[in-house]
């Protein structure tokens, strides 16, 4: 079975996700093949692609038609490599361009598709959440090729491979103008993205104002990690909305999530269940949150919190 | 305090099945309220009741009201969901089309007041008091106070306010001393009032009241009392509000609870005598107000249910997540959920708001035919049932309503004495359910002497004969023989009461009013719930796909039958076996 | 411009879905159902486009058994202006859906189709690429802002790390993410109003649409729960056993 997987970049430099993407991509097939397709100067990306552990070939797809990752012009290239080079696998993380482009190319190549995959059994079979993750289901995939996005947090990074795979370019495709990029304004922040942080610190109503963020803010900065709220917090105005973690914000599961002041209504849990290590600090013991937490201290937020900066600052 | 769900399927289930659809869309003016009209209508109150109604019940309680030299202000956020309250048409739901109403049907209005009611209960009495308003002004207002003042009133715009009680005139309002002097075409109205719900408040740009008074030549007594509207605001003759009238809030009271909800002194007339018009003739108005006020009262034994609803969800919720103790014969930690007591307190409250929610949407279902049967002895007969039933469900429900939220926080425990879960608000808030719009004293007097014994009990008889044969078909049904039995014995119970207070009347009857009111609540709330078995058990017998709804309707009943009419026979008791225990002992002995 | 609006029914958000004890599904019985929130946020987004005076007819569309007309009734009061009812008893999985709508959309030939970004039953999002890849249109996913110009419209997406515009030829596929705006509370006249709105109902063969079989489901099952934690006595035993014990910091 030929697997071809897709390589999240931003022109620079290989997405973190692509090497937790390619151990899924390793599950499917014996090797794969690794697409790197972008505007000019994407060898950089190319050669990191070819470093990756299973990896058989790279091949290079370098044009202006793919250099602000439309999913038209991504996507249309990709089903042909698709059906030229004879895969019967395709896959990418389920990173924001991932989800953008891979429906698209299952719709171009008339197949179904496996969204979101937590795990891969065997070649067609996979699972899944569904219901934001209230239920997982497990799926075969019937269809000749097999189009895949996988949830990157449930797979480790492949490794380093000894020896790097070959590259081959390819062409570009012809492609309608159908969109064209206008501007984009990515997150100013200094710490690192929400979806993506290692450590993620969330606040709730609990933390009574906008102000004691700030004091999370700071645990955050020493920890390098990304600051995220309850929707009680969003909604009271506390924090702004793009933080705002659970069912109807962002899904994240990062190594560590830690909820300070966040009771844990169900909505909330959706949205960060699947981390892997969860602590929480509340005044109520009875708090829902403390069903999922790892470890839990009860007590007031605004002692512990700063007690808590002290403690990681004396220590190293 | 947890999310509210407004129970919609339970609601569409009264609505739909056990009052009957068919019947009120029947009705002239009511085709449109069909089963779909009925289930969007519910489902978008629900939402708006959860979503922005509910969040502000405790800030609400906790923030409180606040006067200063400007007036009367709201808890934070209030304004916002009263206003989304009326931009969504919904406080014209059941009202006159012709005056921008919906004119969709009481049953379906009363399912809504209980959805906002247990959603925010201080809140929603601001609507509950402009209805009767709208009422009185409809059926009693000239056609130039109409054109002025119903259509703001019908869709809430301006909500109304109802002034009767001063400090020495409560539950006796002959003792009435507002003044209104005639002065070219409108009085000039001078007079303090006490206990005015939503008296004044910066929700809205202008608030009617309606004022009881008495101009100066009137007699003595409750035939010399006239009604005046009040306009808070002057209204120019574009209908635009404008300066303020002379009549202001100088003080607020500090309640046991509904503490969002401002209850003002109105001082009318301290700068002359604030411009007020005669609503209706002069001289009819205690009788006028009772339009309203019966309504009223009807519509907070609806409030009882609601706050008990909430209560009851409250508590469920609680006990599914507290962990404590072991389930019976169990090793590992449980849900309190699992403890038999802690599910005796849980069917209480479930039973009892479900029986009370049911005759307060009978009563509702009656009005609708009472107002528009085409047959005027339809309508007549509607009417007796509506009179018979509002202090039946005033009294019960809101009896009910203290006994359930109590057992709300029982249900938590020592987390329930304390105000963080929200349980104890709940408790506090249907505390005032008893006593305002007429006590539970009051309304038992009202059913038992011009309800009841005054035609001889012939309204009750009549619904009793109906509640028998729904007995006798209870009955027939091989899993509720026993519950069909029961509810037999305990009509018969209420007709033993009514026999007695019939052959004795006088004093007696007075000290028996109570019991017997309970009783009758108890009695009735179970014909409701038997026909709710009947109606679950046919469609467990016709498989079904909602095994679950209908199973936990029949428990529920079965529950009810065996828990509640036994409290029921107990209150009969108190009826008939009083033999002068409750007179007996001079004032002095006390 | 003419704007076609997809709503799918599915299982109320606030519910907490309940695995099928022999696993072969969730519990759907006897629960409330509504239209998919992000639907929701896709049908306030073609109705202010209506009101803002750039759309001039919205259509509402939704497949499945006969109570989806609910959602479309709900759409309706929200301020579309007439409904389509694909009638189908199937589950159908985002490949027949998206063929059942590009099917729809060479009978409609509207300019803009608005979709919510994914149902919050399977999670798929992916029906609407689907879609614009079927119809050879541009797509403008996950929208948190929209902007109708010249022949075109301007999508703001919500891309991780931020947002990013794009500019999509008309006509084009857009999926409409939480925050592209606060959906309305339904009014009551308009419930009424609803009513007498124009709601045409046609057969999934009708549009020459079979059902699907690209993905079997094998079977559906509680995730994992968690391990009991710990309770820590402090902050710095937090710290630590962070630190130690899970090494995570």
């Amino acid at each position: 079975m030929s697997i071809l997987l897709i390589a999240e970049h931003d022109g620079r430099t290989l997405g973190e996700a692509s090497r937790r993407a390619a151990s899924a991509a390793r599950q499917l097939g014996e090797g794969y093949d690794v697409l790197v397709i972008g505007g000019p100067g994407c060898v950089g990306v190319a050669d990191a692609a070819a470093g990756l552990d299973g990896a058989v070939q790279v091949l290079l797809c370098e044009d202006d038609a793919y250099a602000d990752d439309l999913a038209e012009p991504v996507a249309e290239r990709i089903a042909t490599l698709v059906r030229d080079g004879g895969y019967d696998g395709v896959v990418a993380a389920g990173t924001s361009t991932g989800k953008d482009v891979m429906p698209r190319v299952a719709g171009l190549l008339d197949v179904a598709m496996v969204s979101d995959a937590v795990a891969v059994e065997n070649g067609r079979t996979f699972i899944r959440p569904i219901y934001a993750g209230n239920a997982l289901a497990r799926v075969r995939c019937e269809d000749v090729v097999r189009v895949v996005t996988v949830r990157t947090s449930a797979f480790d990074s492949v490794a380093e491979a000894d020896t790097a795979a070959p590259c081959e370019r390819l062409s570009a495709g012809d492609h309608p103008p159908l969109s064209r990029f206008v501007d984009e304004s990515l997150s100013a922040g200094d710490g690192p993205d929400l979806a993506n942080a290692r450590v993620v610190i969330s606040g709730g109503r609990g933390l009574g104002g906008a102000e004691a963020f700030d004091m999370l803010r700071e645990l955050a900065a020493e920890l390098g990690a990304a600051v995220g709220a309850s929707r009680a917090a969003v909604d009271a105005g506390y924090i702004a909305n793009d933080c705002q973690v659970g069912q109807t914000g962002k899904i994240v599961a990062p190594e560590l999530y830690l909820a300070v002041g966040i009771s844990g209504a169900i909505q909330h849990l959706a949205g960060m269940k699947d981390s892997r290590v969860i602590a929480a600090i509340n005044r109520d013991e009875e708090a829902p949150i403390f069903q999922v937490a790892d470890y839990a201290l009860v007590g007031d937020l605004f002692e512990a919190v700063p007690q808590l900066l002290d403690a990681l600052r004396t220590r190293q | 305090m947890t999310a509210y769900f407004a129970p919609v399927r339970e609601l569409r289930f009264v609505i739909e099945e056990l009052i009957g659809l068919d019947r009120v869309a029947a009705l002239p003016g009511l085709e449109e309220a069909t089963p779909d009209v009925v289930e969007a209508v519910l489902e978008e109150a629900a939402r708006l009741a959860g979503e922005v109604w509910s969040p502000l019940n405790r800030s609400g309680d906790e923030a409180g009201c606040r006067l200063d030299e400007t007036g009367v202000h709201a808890p934070a956020g209030f304004r916002e969901a009263y206003q989304a309250f009326v931009e969504g048409g919904w406080n014209g739901i059941a009202a006159d089309p012709d005056w921008g109403g919906q004119g969709l049907p009481e049953l379906l209005a009363c399912a809504t007041q209980e959805v906002w009611n247990s959603a925010n209960m201080a809140l929603a009495l601001c609507p509950l008091l402009t209805a009767g308003a709208v009422l009185a002004l409809e059926r009693h207002g000239s056609d130039s106070l109409k054109q002025r003042f119903l259509a703001p009133l019908v869709s809430g715009e301006w909500p109304g306010t109802m002034n009767l009680t001063e400090p020495q005139a409560g539950s006796d309002l002959s003792a009435i001393n507002t003044r209104a002097v005639p002065e070219g075409d409108h009085y000039r109205i001078t007079g303090q009032k006490l206990f005015i719900t939503w008296g004044d408040h910066d929700m809205t740009e202008n608030i009617v009241h309606l004022v009881l008074a008495r101009t100066p030549d009137a007699e003595a007594g409750n035939r010399g009392i006239s009604m005046f509207l009040v306009p808070h605001r002057f209204v120019d003759d574009a209908g635009r509000p404008g300066e303020r009238n002379d009549v202001r809030c100088v003080a607020l009271e500090h309640k046991l609870g509904i503490h969002a909800s401002p209850t003002c002194l109105l001082s009318f007339g301290d700068d002359g005598g604030a411009v007020g018009y005669l609503v209706g003739e002069p001289g009819r108005g205690l009788h006028q107000m009772f339009t309203m006020m019966n309504e009223a009262r009807h519509k907070v034994g609806v409030q009882a249910v609601g706050v008990c609803e909430r209560a009851y969800q409250q508590a469920r919720d609680y006990a599914r997540e507290r962990v404590q103790g072991r389930r019976p014969g169990g090793s590992r930690p449980a849900a309190i959920i699992h403890h038999p007591d802690v599910r005796r307190m849980l069917m209480t409250m479930r039973a009892g708001t479900e029986a009370m929610r049911a005759l307060g949407m009978l009563a509702a279902a009656e009005m609708d035919v009472a107002r528009r049967a085409p047959d005027n002895g339809d309508a007549a007969a509607a009417e007796r049932r509506v009179a018979l039933l509002t202090p039946l469900i005033k009294g019960t429900a809101t009896e009910l309503g203290h006994e359930l939220t109590s057992l709300g926080v029982q249900v938590h425990g020592g987390m329930g004495y304390v105000e963080e879960t929200g349980a104890a608000q709940y408790l506090r808030d249907a505390r005032i359910t008893t006593i305002y719009e007429g006590t539970t004293g009051i309304q038992a007097q009202d059913f038992t002497l011009r309800r009841v014994l005054r035609d001889g009990g012939e309204t009750l008889s009549a619904v009793l004969d109906e509640a028998e044969a729904d007995a006798a078909a209870l009955a027939e049904r091989d899993a509720l023989a026993v519950e069909g039995k029961a509810l037999r014995a305990a009509l018969d119970g209420l007709r033993r009461s009514t026999v007695h207070l019939l052959e004795h009347g006088g004093e007696a009857a007075l000290a028996g009013a109570t019991p017997y009111l309970m009783q009758a609540g108890f009695v009735l709330g179970g014909w409701q719930m038997g026909r709710a078995a009947v109606l679950a058990d046919r469609a467990l017998e016709a498989d079904t796909p909602e095994r679950a709804f209908y199973e936990a309707k029949r428990a529920t009943a079965v529950f009810y039958m065996r828990h509640f009419l036994p409290r029921a026979d107990a209150f009969g008791h108190g009826v008939t076996d009083d033999n002068g225990a409750t007179l007996f002992l001079a004032e002095e002995q006390f | 411009m003419k704007v076609l609006v997809t709503a799918k029914r599915v299982v109320d958000h606030n519910v907490r879905v309940r695995v099928r004890p022999d696993g072969s599904g969730v519990d759907t019985a006897s629960v409330k159902m509504s239209m998919n929130p992000f639907d929701e946020i896709a049908v306030e987004a073609a109705v202010r486009l209506r009101e803002a005076g750039q759309a001039d007819e919205v259509v509402v569309v939704s497949i499945g058994e006969k109570a989806v007309t609910d959602v479309i009734r709900t759409a309706l009061a929200l301020g579309a202006d007439r409904g389509i009812h694909v009638d189908t008893d199937a589950e159908l999985q985002p490949p027949a859906v998206s063929r059942a709508l590009a099917e729809l959309a060479v009978r409609e030939t509207p300019d803009l189709i608005l979709m919510g970004k994914q149902a919050i039953d399977d999670d798929s999002n992916q029906t609407a690429q689907m879609l614009a890849g079927r119809l050879g249109w541009g797509q403008g996913t996950f929208a948190c802002g929209i902007e109708p110009a010249d022949g075109e419209v301007i999508v703001a997406r919500e891309v991780d790390g931020g947002t990013r515009r794009v500019a999509l030829r008309l006509p084009a596929v857009v999926t409409a993410d939480l925050r592209l705006n606060e959906p309305r509370y339904v009014k009551l006249p308009d419930i009424m109003k609803a009513k007498r709105k124009p709601l045409e109902a046609m057969s999934l063969a009708d549009l020459g649409v079979a059902g699907d079989a690209g993905l079997t489901l094998l079977g559906v099952s509680e995730p994992p729960g968690r391990e009991p934690g710990v309770r820590v006595a402090d902050a710095a035993e937090l710290a630590a056993r962070l630190r130690d014990e899970a090494q995570v910091i």
